[in-house]
């Protein structure tokens, strides 16, 4: 319940704001010592989703817009004409999500999916799931919430083998679309949702190759980039920036190669609006890795919004400096579009553009069809959770955190996409494509990272994951299908 | 031999040498295959005739010379592989651990903002109760007995303590980020430690004290 409170510091004691009941999720009454975050957090929510703390962050950190967005210069410095038309703070509630409380975990004996649809039953569910697609496809809401209902019956709670699994966060990502409950773009995250995410960032990282396997082959090309000339500054701009955890390692390799004059390293992060808490986080914690390691650094952030706007003319580019292109097909997803950013970037014309894609993007872009592109999506999830299930084999609550904090959100930001980007498209080229015709031809990458790429596999120890080259992309794949994919380009 | 200069070195000293050299040789070539048969016929011929035919040895002796250069080279390769190998697992535990140590201080950050949060949180909603107790008391127009306040200020004490002990830890202090929480706390702590038996809030804020021996 969203109570109206002032971030406005002036009203001086009537800014203590009037709350109804406030029973906290952390379950704070009096006592300085909070509840911590160590308990299993998808059981400590018992307070349920309807306990709202709206002001709480409001009022203690100051996290509206307006201070968060001068702290972070986003504000009216940069673009003087076109400030981010954001609502007054006075609307802005601070909503704790419910913490995803799946009915099986809190009572395992009462709800278990029906065991009799155990063996063909997948792909009657699968079925279904596309019947779901294709009615919001051709705008048949009602008979989506009829098919969407069924399947609610039939997949409670993501528990099973992958494929169900998949079916069950596939299924909550239509429901929510459906819902419209997705639009509230206006959220920012809540303290406890960005601990529960980084926890479970660290846990994915520690038992599957896949974000190691991105982030070191993305700063083993940034790095080969960066060797090959003189000049020490490098200026990253990442369209995918996460909490940073990347930038740790090529930290370490740019503070190790640099030991005589200190290194330096200058990020530009164009992030969505909605990650505003994150991203100061984030900007506190690489500042102060990068003092530790005795790097100059800076960080610059942009609004996805204004990026959107005035493409890369809402990045600060110097002279001099060796500028590198992180991107994924984050970006690619929110523009709708590839033509229209490669050329804008040859206009750029950075010294390497790093592509990432771990998300199975089948690289086309506008093409259309919700379907396919929901299918793929599909097929490429289910196969990471097998290879979750492979990682961990008994690790059950370490997969529920991952798949409920890493990708479950994946995959409800994919299905929205396509289905946003459908009404749109047609008939593009694939991304390699866009990529030729706009000029740019493959860097071939170095045999290190190749090295390096299988030392990782071989590390993590889970039977299924080979390293491959597959057209001057390194490849990592599970069982001969690709999982992440990463090539480096130049104009 | 001219060269050499050693007294009775005769062809048949310098096959022999060479054959020993040869036979050393076979063991380091061991590595590769292909050349190891080749060796042992030009061993097995070598040994046949030793006097007539220098020509063919010295064929032979190019031919092997080349292969110890190829096998030489490719136990080069095999050790820089080696090596570079090695580098790159050293360089990836660096990177992984560089990617641990950071994961888990943005994970404390994120954990200790959370505690601020909620201390600040504490703090705020203990001084609020406080105010409208005495708001109530103060509009009744009885006087503000102390003792009635005695029970409460324990807890705002140590409130104020751990408020004070948190900012004192936390580099950058949220509770500073927002000046309402920051001069409440600091309002609170002056009354607190300067005399912990009576309610200096009330005081400072403007409200009307019977006694003023506060300090």
């Amino acid at each position: 319940m969203r109570v109206p409170a002032s971030s406005d510091s002036n009203s001086g004691g009537k800014n203590l704001v009037v709350y109804d009941e406030p029973t906290s999720v952390l379950g704070l009454r009096r006592s300085p010592t909070p509840t911590t975050v160590e308990e299993k957090p998808l059981v400590s929510a018992a307070s349920g989703g309807d306990n709202q703390f709206p002001s709480d962050d409001h009022a203690m950190r100051s996290m509206d817009w307006d201070s968060i967005m001068r702290e972070l210069e986003l504000d009216d410095d940069s673009t003087p004409t076109l400030k981010p038309n954001f609502p007054p703070p006075a609307h802005f509630a601070v909503v704790d999500p419910p913490l995803p409380v799946f009915p099986d975990q809190l009572n395992p004996a009462e709800y278990g999916y029906d065991s009799n649809n155990e063996g063909g039953g997948g792909f009657d569910i699968i079925e279904d799931l596309i019947r779901v697609v294709d009615c919001v496809d051709s705008d048949e809401l009602q008979h989506a919430q009829v098919i969407l209902s069924r399947l609610n019956q039939r997949l409670r709670s993501p528990a099973g083998r992958p494929l169900l699994r998949a079916a069950f966060y596939f299924k909550e990502a239509l429901g929510s679309l459906l819902s419209g409950s997705n639009r509230n773009q206006n959220r920012l995250t809540s303290w406890t949702e960005i601990v529960e995410r980084i926890r479970a960032i660290k846990e994915f990282s520690g038992i599957s190759p896949i974000t190691l396997f991105s982030h070191f082959t993305a700063n083993q090309a940034i790095l080969d980039s960066l060797h090959q000339s003189s000049s020490p500054f490098a200026h990253i701009v990442d369209f995918e920036i996460g909490f940073g955890g990347q930038y740790a390692s090529l930290m370490r390799e740019i503070a190790e190669k640099s030991s005589a004059s200190g290194g330096f390293l200058r990020v530009t992060a164009v992030v969505p609006e909605e990650s505003a808490v994150e991203t100061r986080l984030v900007k506190e914690n690489l500042v102060q890795f990068a003092a530790d390691l005795k790097i100059r650094f800076q960080i610059d952030f942009v609004l996805m919004r204004t990026f959107k706007m005035l493409s890369f003319k809402a990045i600060r580019f110097v002279e001099g400096e060796r500028t590198v292109v992180l991107i994924s097909p984050v970006i690619f997803r929110r523009l709708n579009g590839i033509s229209g950013f490669v050329n804008d970037l040859r206009r750029v014309s950075p010294n390497v553009v790093v592509f990432v894609d771990s998300e199975g993007w089948n690289g086309i872009s506008g093409a259309g069809s919700f379907q396919r592109e929901f299918v793929s999506g599909f097929e490429f999830y289910t196969m990471v959770l097998e290879s979750l299930d492979a990682a961990a084999p008994n690790g059950d609550l370490v997969k529920k955190i991952i798949e409920g904090f890493v990708l479950r959100p994946k995959i409800a930001a994919a299905v929205e996409a396509a289905a946003v980007n459908k009404r749109q498209g047609g008939g593009e080229m694939t991304w390699r494509e866009a990529f030729c015709a706009a000029g740019m031809r493959m860097v071939p990458l170095s045999q290190f990272v190749d090295f390096q790429a299988e030392c990782l596999v071989e590390k993590a120890q889970v039977r299924g994951f080979h390293v491959a080259k597959r057209q001057g992309e390194l490849v990592l794949c599970w069982h001969g299908r690709p999982l992440v994919a990463t090539s480096a380009w130049r104009f | 031999m001219r060269t050499m200069g050693v007294k009775g070195l005769t062809l048949y000293h310098l096959k022999s040498h060479l054959q020993k050299f040869r036979q050393g040789r076979q063991l380091c070539k061991e590595s590769t295959e292909n050349s190891k048969d080749v060796s042992c016929a030009a061993e097995s011929q070598d040994t046949g005739s030793s006097s007539t035919s220098s020509l063919r040895l010295a064929a032979q002796e190019h031919n092997e010379s080349y292969q110890v250069t190829e096998a030489l080279c490719a136990q080069v390769e095999v050790q820089r592989r080696l090596h570079e190998q090695l580098e790159v697992q050293r360089r990836l535990l660096l990177r992984i651990e560089a990617q641990g140590k950071y994961l888990q201080s943005v994970l404390e950050k994120a954990c200790k903002a959370i505690e601020e949060q909620a201390v600040a949180f504490a703090g705020l909603e203990a001084a609020r109760e406080e105010l409208s107790e005495l708001a109530i008391k103060v509009s009744n127009g009885s006087q503000v007995p102390f003792h009635t306040t005695k029970m409460t200020v324990p807890s705002l004490s140590e409130l104020a303590v751990a408020i004070e002990h948190k900012k004192n830890c936390s580099a950058e202090s949220s509770l500073t980020s927002s000046p309402v929480s920051a001069a409440l706390m600091k309002k609170r702590h002056r009354g607190v430690f300067r005399n912990g038996e009576s309610l200096v809030v009330g005081h400072e804020t403007g409200w009307v004290m019977p006694s003023s021996s506060l300090g």
